[in-house]
């Protein structure tokens, strides 16, 4: 550092560097330097211990948005039941009891719904429904009694689930018991829908209606974990997936187009695996939660083989399948598929060992192989994925995302290095023009240099990214800091040379009651980007808070004590240079 | 440079009365409220909104042709407008469905290279909006608090946040009139300036009220100051400015760094501004408080 050098000047430099503010601004400066380990880049990978952002690496972002509502609702459970019954059975029920809402109910005595129909009902068509347990009994020849034992929420779970298409499950937010649904659905429609079934959405102590969009805390996180996931079987475990305030997600995917990156993230669907029956034909076998392990792909064979195993019942139902469909005898014209999202992923025909087995014994351990080439081996790692995450748990919209080339961020990188040093010598030479001395000069610019090296050092040592918002942060935090130079200089030359030292000090003080009021409004102005968390607006609020931080307490008091050391010097051997 | 401004705008601020020295910056003021007042009525922003906060794609890349050949080479998109840039060329689309997004972007990055690619939704656009208002009125009511606790008086607090929000509002009519856009980028410079633009309001307001000396005396020494500040910060800007800006004409093959020349620039216009609602608007403002007979003389002596 020029300043160090300077410090040689000084009568008496020891007692200097005694001074506690000075060995703290010079350890944070050494820690620093340690964390940002600039040797790196002249290393053999040419990389220091800082991070860059996309937008200087090059590299794609993904904004998701989870879409659901949390509600709290309320129906008559009987009105369900009629309305999902009826359409199915193709007649008019008549409710003979209910006990869900009965408190005097014995604890082996499950709450019930009782009806009667003179429909043609089937039990298992009406255990599909979800509704509850069913049981039915023949009362005389053209009437049937059915039973369902069930609660009032599974009711409205089940009837939100059905007419919504899409998954509804209770959750305890910490305010209540809501209905989680997970998919969009505005507050009219969900409205409208519990009117039919004699119900309505709560409201709130304050008359408010209890519904809110997006989903709750838990789903946003396992939405996370599971793309976390998805991405870490890729291999690519260094991509963070972050939560940005309660619906968003931000994945930043260094170093990956654009294109690809929607491939990976965009994918999640429902997975099917089906049998082919005849010709174009097929059956289902099973789906994605039947799978209960998924392995990373491995070439052998002279193929690329996805390694996976399914549950219990997932190898029962292949099994049956396969023998079902003949692929036991003749699996080149029974085909297995995989499906995602309807679309056909794989295909290939059971191997004549696994045909055999088959034939006798429900196989777990499976291996889909993709083939010999480049392309298989891709293949292979696309099915690892599909296989393993069948599907978010929530519907999901994406609403941005951006890319940047290699090579542009380099640019941009360099640019702004160029941007922040063009900047520096017209700031120093503005200065220079002011007050015509290298004893205020030098200590100028030096603070202002460490101050960025320490920036850049809490940067490294707390992984930050350094993006472009983030360098215009730092920008902003030199701005100011030149400005506090500036005060404390002006102030402790308030007569145009240097004063006693008691006066000094007195100063110093006057200078500093300014800076940090000064301080203060930039930290506070910056403060609702944080807490708001908007983007990557974040990251430059961050950034300019802490250069502020250690501009006003390390940095700028040790300006002060140096300059005074430095004009005393100066004044003592007046030839050196002119008082302005 | 810093020494003729201060010369010039202390001779003024000496030669005028506190009625003369409110009246220019408070002439702009209200020049500006009336820009943002019929962009407002006419386009229902007082500032033009960039893609962030309306969704659509913006699409640049390395290219020597010209933004019309792309106007058309990609009319079946719903392409606004194509502009060059030095040896780029940045395209805006409005809003697309992601299969029309996809087609898109492949065929841009299949043929073009440096491609730079963002792209925000409607809805997530509308939210970034409300965001971004919200964090500028709390930063401002922020600042506000701060310097009315830092001072504790009215008049002289009032003075200085009254000089920052023209700052903003002066910046915000600049933008309205250059054309630039309401960006991630423009926003955080209009935080930025609450920032910044209180730092010399500070400086001035705690000599006068807290030093001896004449007030005359006193509002002479904090203007070489402040001014000293604000040119350090213009002259920093205005190099940032022209390397984020016109990097091209140097190198060609650099790139314009949309979001730094945003920034610069909306922040010189700004502390600009600052120049004069500092030194005119609550210099004005705080000679005639402390000048106020019943003072007696309190804060010149």
């Amino acid at each position: 550092m020029s300043e160090k050098t300077e410090k040689k000047l000084v009568n008496n430099p020891g007692e200097l560097l005694r001074k506690p503010r000075v060995i703290i601004f010079i350890l944070a400066l050494l820690a620093s330097i340690a964390f940002i380990q600039p040797w790196g880049a002249l290393g053999e990978d040419g990389r220091s211990n800082l991070n860059y952002g996309l937008d200087l690496e090059g590299g794609s972002w993904l904004q998701i948005k989870l879409q659901g509502a949390l509600a709290q609702v309320d129906a008559d459970p009987e009105m369900i039941v009629s309305k999902t019954v009826e359409p199915l059975i193709g007649g008019p029920i008549e409710i003979t009891a209910n006990t869900l809402e009965s408190s005097g109910l014995s604890e082996t005595e499950n709450p019930r719904i009782v009806f009667t129909t003179t429909a043609q009902v089937s039990k298992s068509e009406l255990e599909l429904l979800g509704l509850g347990q069913v049981s039915v009994d023949r009362l005389s020849q053209e009437k049937t009694q059915v039973t369902l034992i069930t609660g009032k929420e599974e009711l409205i779970k089940n009837y939100l689930a059905n007419s919504l298409d899409a998954e509804v499950v209770l959750v305890n937010t910490g305010e209540g018991l809501f209905y989680e649904i997970r998919t969009e659905v505005s507050e009219e429609d969900l409205k409208a829908l519990m009117e039919k079934v004699g119900g309505s959405i709560l409201t709130n102590e304050d008359g408010t209606p209890s519904y809110k969009e997006g989903v709750s805390t838990e789903t946003r996180d396992l939405t996370r974990e599971i793309l976390n996931d998805k991405l870490n079987a890729l291999g690519l475990k260094d991509i963070p997936v972050r939560t940005v305030g309660d619906d968003y997600i931000l994945i930043d995917f260094a170093g990956i187009d654009l294109a690809k990156a929607k491939d990976i993230a965009e994918k999640p669907g429902k997975f099917e695996i089906r049998v082919q029956t005849e010709g174009n034909e097929s059956m289902h076998v099973l789906y994605g939660d039947s799978i209960v392990g998924v392995g990373i792909p491995g070439f052998h064979d002279e193929q690329w083989h996805t390694p996976f195993t399914l549950s219990e019942e997932g190898g029962l139902a292949l099994q049956k399948a396969a023998i079902e469909t003949g692929a036991v005898s003749d699996p080149y014209s029974h085909y297995l598929e995989m499906y995602l999202d309807e679309n056909l992923i794989y295909s290939a025909p059971l191997s004549s060992s696994a045909a055999v087995r088959l034939g006798e014994a429900p196989i777990y351990s499976w291996q889909a192989s993709t083939g010999q080439d480049e392309e298989a081996k891709a293949q292979a790692q696309q099915l690892q994925i599909h296989l393993r995450a069948g599907a978010l748990p929530v519907k999901v919209v994406l609403v941005g995302s951006g890319h940047v080339d290699a090579t542009l961020g380099k640019q941009f990188k360099a640019e702004a290095v160029i941007a922040g040093l063009l900047s520096l010598f017209a700031v120093a030479f503005v200065v220079f023009r002011r007050y015509g001395r290298k004893e205020i000069l030098v200590p100028m610019v030096g603070t202002s240099v460490s101050e960025v090296i320490m920036i850049l050092g809490v940067a490294a040592a707390i992984g930050w990214q350094l993006d472009l918002p983030a360098i215009a942060g730092i920008i902003a935090a030199i701005g100011t800091g030149i400005d506090h130079l500036v005060i404390i200089t002006d102030e402790v030359l308030y007569e145009g040379k240097l004063p006693s030292t008691k006066v000094f000090i007195s100063r110093i003080g006057k200078a500093f009651a300014i800076i940090f009021g000064a301080a203060a409004t930039t930290v506070i102005a910056m403060s609702p980007l944080v807490v708001m968390g908007f983007g990557s607006l974040k990251g430059f609020a961050i950034t300019t808070i802490i250069g502020v931080f250690i501009g006003v307490f390390i940095a700028r008091p040790v300006y002060g004590t140096v300059i005074k050391e430095l004009l005393e010097a100066s004044e003592e051997a007046p030839n050196t240079s002119e008082i302005a | 440079m810093a020494t003729g401004l201060t010369e010039f705008l202390d001779t003024f601020v000496k030669s005028h009365d506190n009625r003369q020295l409110l009246a220019i910056p408070l002439a702009v003021l209200a020049i500006s409220l009336i820009i943002l007042g019929v962009s407002y009525a006419s386009s229902g922003s007082p500032v033009p909104l960039g893609m962030e906060f309306q969704g659509g794609t913006q699409i640049s890349m390395e290219t020597t042709d010209s933004p019309e050949t792309f106007e058309n080479l990609y009319s079946d998109y719903p392409i606004q407008d194509a502009r060059s840039a030095g040896s780029r060329v940045i395209m805006q689309f409005g809003v697309m469905d992601n299969e029309e997004q996809r087609r898109l972007e492949d065929a841009v990055t299949g043929q073009y290279s440096n491609v730079e690619i963002k792209q925000i939704g409607p809805v997530y656009g509308k939210d970034l909006q409300f965001q971004a208002i919200r964090a500028l009125i709390l930063s401002f009511i922020g600042m506000a608090i701060v310097v009315f606790l830092i001072f504790r008086s009215f008049v002289p607090s009032l003075a200085v946040v009254l000089s920052a929000f023209s700052d903003i509002l002066i910046a915000a009519a600049f933008m309205r009139i250059a054309g630039i856009e309401l960006s991630l980028g423009t926003v955080a410079a209009l935080l930025m300036l609450i920032g910044y633009s209180v730092d010399s309001d500070i400086l001035l307001t705690t000599r006068v009220l807290k030093r001896r000396g004449t007030a005359e005396e006193k509002i002479t020494r904090a203007m070489q100051t402040g001014i000293t500040m604000t040119t350090t910060t213009l002259a920093a800007l205005l190099v940032m400015y022209v390397v984020s800006t016109f990097p091209y004409l140097v190198i060609p093959s650099f790139t314009q760094i949309t979001l730094l020349s945003q920034i610069s620039s909306v922040l010189l216009i700004g502390l600009a501004a600052d120049l004069m609602n500092t030194w005119l608007l609550n210099t004005g403002i705080l000679r005639w408080y402390v000048l106020k007979p019943e003072f007696k003389g309190r804060y010149n002596r």
